[in-house]
């Protein structure tokens, strides 16, 4: 290669990757609470934002609490997308500007389920009260998932109006997306509905309902060994709620799957995917989950 | 040259009759300045405040209250109306709501719970430290760190509201985690919180121990229905810290927690109209109101202060200039055995006029010295000597 | 004596009065030569004071004529007789009319500062300088009058007489004011500049004890000066 010709292509290198920064710098920043909004504003906004999910790898999202930094880092985005119905408690506590935080739930507030066996105390004069909270996966109905992608759409078009039509665009295809799997889950149960299913934690009280499920939940952890106590507990239940199948957020230990099985129920992965998946992403996690829940029915 | 020098030399020799001379001059030109300027400043500064205040809600009632409370901290507060009423105007896509719960002072300075969009609103920026981050936070307006000598990592307490309610307001330990650039404007003399925690120091969030965890009787009263009855001994806490936020809480519906006022950024002049049309008078159970309006209603107030104090100063200034050019005649009779002396050395009239006018220009000219002097230093802490008379 | 010289103080018929008040002064005749050390003497309110204002040319004639250092005072205006007076005169006053404000420096050199015909030049306070030394109040030069005794205030106000090189030294009861010591000294100064700069002196003086130094004494008494009842 002749001294000009690499000399040539220096320039090139060097010309591409001042172009690659100046894109990186004129993107807007996006800062998500969760990993289903991540995808989304990701599929939505594509190369004209640059999406930022600051939760790290093996924390839930929902309870992790960031560090003042982070929480600088959100204030300084330009658009903040939040799950809402109380997803992310960090949020209960942090400064954030409310004019650049999309609530994606915000339109179905009135679907929130409340959570009501958490149980209730009071003190002082001013009366009793709950912590009980409201049930946040609200991605798992996929039409719920659908109408926070379009609030995504939404933000980023207010951010980026030039954009609106593309934006508009890509969600349509999202959309077609997040209804087809609802309604290959929703011709999934169709037939049997009433089928009893356990859950290993209560996070599926959206799809449960959505779908018509009837599911019954523990508090086991997918990679703990339930105790004998809570093995009693699940006996109990079995008693009058016969489920087959039991739903889990990640790979139960095989030791509590094979007891499981013991007991008259198998064990399938629904993940809710609410932080990043090691593989894939936000549809082929939902549709590999779809796919497992298929087994509970045949 | 030389009248100048024996000028100079003559108000050296009598120090104290060219000193108060020269200060009752300064102070007939200074005063009405210092006065002008003053006006000068408050106008620009109300103006410049009011005009960057594109909107106001509020409870019905008094719009000077409500302009002064919101703008410039100033007043008792207004009545309140709720959160929901700012979430309501967001929701309109007219405008953008920034809400203002302007009641608790700590120090002297009043707490403003309000969201970061205040910050970027009024352009504020921290010079020390960082913004508001969590619940139990705040940050200083430069002036208030100034005057109390607080910083990052220092500790502010709320001022209780009436130090008998015993039932009611725990004064809240707030950290400083920054302080603001001066702006010169009310914000130099702020505290500001995020909203939610001037709602904790109104008592209307909290947080304590776990009932349902605790393992001590005592906190336990007794169990009603499935239910824990926990007794006084529950910590309230006065201070959020890392530890105990996650049990900060807030008992009932934010929305229906109050705020003093919200401002209201319209997206344009259309959202603007259109925002008003839903807050008219005679259908709106608030008040939303064009800060601008008010406070030029108010500055003509000042004006006509400012004209009466004009003709006050008019007055004084004559009745001084008569008793200045009485000393001065009455010196040049003292003085007659000089001029005779000076006569016979060979000194004309005229230059004997030039001698007395060359001592009168020292006089003068000092005085508009020293004035040109106050008068910078007033421009210099106009705005600052503006934020004491309105606070 | 030699007619075609004239006197360096030549009057002839000198009316004078004031515009209000009874007085009235009448000289017939008076010549004083170039030189002289004249001491004018006379009983109070006799018109001696009159007589240095209009050698002087402070007040002008009301009729007959006076010549001073061959300049017509009596037909001058007010203007040129005192240009005059700044050329030819030097003043020495009995209450010394010095200027509190100033230091007696400043006090000497006045005549230059207040008077557009006199040029305040470098060899001008050279010589008050020099003036000061030889009156023996050279270390009193930066002080203000105050802090000096009658004596050297007057040696003070001798100074600013004599600062201009007047060829006339007109003095008002000089040494009026002064103990006997210090009179005899004033005395001696003004002789030793009349003598030196060929000056003409005229004084005024109520004390009779000094008149052997003059040359020549002007007793009132011999003048026409009645009092106008």
């Amino acid at each position: 290669m002749s001294l000009k010709r690499s000399g040539m292509l220096a320039w090139l290198g060097i010309g591409l990757i001042l172009m690659a920064w100046t894109e990186s710098q004129a993107q807007p920043a996006v800062y998500v609470v969760n990993y289903p909004l991540h995808y989304f504003a990701e599929r939505i906004g594509a190369e004209q934002v640059h999406v930022v999910f600051p939760a790290p790898a093996g924390e839930d999202p929902a309870f992790w609490k960031p560090h003042v930094e982070t929480i600088a880092a959100f204030q300084a985005a330009d658009l903040i997308l939040i799950n809402g119905a109380g997803y992310a408690k960090w949020l209960k506590t942090a400064s954030l500007p409310k004019s650049k935080m999309i609530d994606t739930s915000r339109r179905f507030k009135a679907d929130y389920i409340e959570i009501q066996d958490a149980g209730t105390h009071s003190h002082g004069p001013t009366g009793e009260h709950s912590h009980a909270g409201t049930a946040f996966t609200t991605w798992l109905d996929f039409r719920q998932a659908a109408q926070q992608a379009e609030a995504v759409t939404e933000g980023l078009s207010r951010l980026l109006p030039e954009h609106k039509d593309t934006f508009e665009q890509r969600y349509a295809e999202l959309e077609q997306d997040l209804l087809a799997l609802d309604e290959r889950l929703e011709a999934i149960v169709a037939r049997q509905r009433a089928r009893p299913l356990l859950a290993s934690h209560p996070i599926y009280q959206y799809l449960a309902k959505r779908y018509g499920l009837n599911l019954q939940s523990v508090l086991w952890e997918p990679e703990v060994m339930p105790n004998d106590e809570q093995w009693d507990g699940l006996q109990s239940i079995l008693e009058t709620h016969a489920a087959a199948w039991m739903l889990w957020e990640g790979s139960p230990l095989p030791a509590s799957a094979a007891k499981l099985q013991a007991l008259g129920a198998g064990s399938l992965v629904f993940d809710p995917c609410g932080n990043t998946p090691e593989q894939g992403d936000f549809l082929s996690v939902m549709q590999q989950n779809v796919a497992r829940l298929q087994q509970a029915f045949q | 040259m030389h009248s100048l020098y024996v000028a100079w030399q003559y108000l050296r020799f009598h120090k104290v009759k060219a000193a108060v001379l020269i200060a009752a001059l300064t102070l007939i030109t200074f005063l009405p300045l210092a006065v002008h300027i003053l006006v000068r400043a408050s106008e620009v500064q109300m103006l410049d405040r009011s005009q960057a205040t594109p909107l106001i809600l509020g409870q019905k009632g008094s719009a000077l209250d409500l302009v002064m409370n919101t703008l410039y901290f100033a007043s008792k507060p207004p009545e309140t109306i709720t959160m929901g009423e700012a979430d309501r105007i967001d929701e309109t896509g007219f405008a953008f709501a920034i809400p203002i719960y302007n009641r608790y002072t700590a120090r002297g300075f009043p707490i403003v719970g309000t969201t970061l969009d205040y910050m970027s609103f009024r352009r504020l920026q921290v010079a020390s430290g960082r913004m508001l981050a969590v619940l139990g936070e705040c940050v200083l307006g430069a002036a208030v760190a100034d005057q109390l000598g607080l910083g990052q990592g220092d500790a502010l307490i709320s001022t209780p509201e009436n130090p008998f309610d015993l039932a009611g307001v725990y004064p809240l330990k707030m950290q400083v985690v920054g302080v603001l650039k001066a702006r010169h404007t009310p914000d130099d003399r702020a505290i500001f919180v995020d909203v939610r925690t001037a709602w904790v120091i109104e008592g209307l969030g909290h947080g304590h121990e776990d009932v349902a965890t605790t393992r001590d009787p005592q906190v336990v009263l007794r169990e009603e229905d499935g239910k824990l009855v926990a007794t006084a001994k529950i910590v309230q806490y006065t201070e959020i810290t890392q530890e105990n936020m996650n049990s900060f809480h807030f008992h009932g519906d934010t929305g229906q927690f109050p705020l003093t006022s919200v401002i209201a950024v319209p997206h344009d002049d259309k959202s603007a109209t259109l925002l008003r049309g839903r807050y008219l008078p005679e259908t709106s159970a608030f008040q939303l109101i064009q800060p601008l309006g008010v406070v030029q209603a108010l500055l003509q107030n000042i004006f006509k202060i400012q004209r009466v104090l004009n003709i006050i100063f008019a007055v004084v200034s004559v009745a001084m200039l008569l008793t200045i050019i009485l000393i001065i005649a009455l010196s040049l009779r003292l003085r007659q055995s000089e001029i005779e002396t000076m006569y016979k050395l060979g000194c004309s009239r005229l230059k004997m006029a030039e001698l007395v006018a060359a001592e009168l220009g020292v006089i003068v000219m000092v005085s508009l010295v020293l004035t040109s002097g106050l008068t910078a230093l007033a421009l210099h802490w106009q705005t600052a000597l503006m934020q004491q008379f309105l606070s | 004596m030699t007619d075609a010289q004239p006197p360096f103080i030549a009057i002839e018929q000198l009316t004078f009065q004031y515009p209000e008040g009874d007085f009235y002064l009448h000289i017939p005749e008076l010549g004083i030569d170039a030189g002289t050390k004249a001491a004018v003497i006379g009983a109070s309110g006799s018109g001696k004071t009159t007589l240095i204002n209009l050698l002087a040319g402070i007040v002008p004639a009301v009729s007959g004529q006076i010549r001073v250092h061959g300049a017509p005072l009596d037909q001058l205006g007010d203007a040129e007789r005192r240009r005059f007076r700044i050329a030819n005169i030097g003043f020495v006053f009995q209450d010394f009319a010095l200027l509190d404000y100033l230091t007696i420096l400043d006090n000497i050199l006045h005549p230059y500062r207040i008077n557009r015909a006199l040029n305040l030049t470098p060899q001008v306070r050279e010589h008050a300088v020099h003036l000061a030394d030889i009156m023996g109040i050279a270390d009193k030069l930066k002080r203000h009058v105050h802090h000096l005794s009658q004596g050297e205030k007057q040696r003070a106000a001798i100074c600013r007489a004599l600062v201009t090189r007047p060829p006339l030294l007109l003095a008002d009861e000089p040494t009026g004011n002064l103990d006997p010591a210090n009179k005899s000294h004033i005395l001696q100064h003004l002789f030793q500049y009349v003598d030196e700069a060929g000056a003409t002196l005229v004084a005024v003086t109520h004390d009779h004890g000094l008149l052997s130094g003059f040359d020549r004494i002007v007793d009132f008494q011999a003048f026409d000066c009645p009092q106008r009842a």
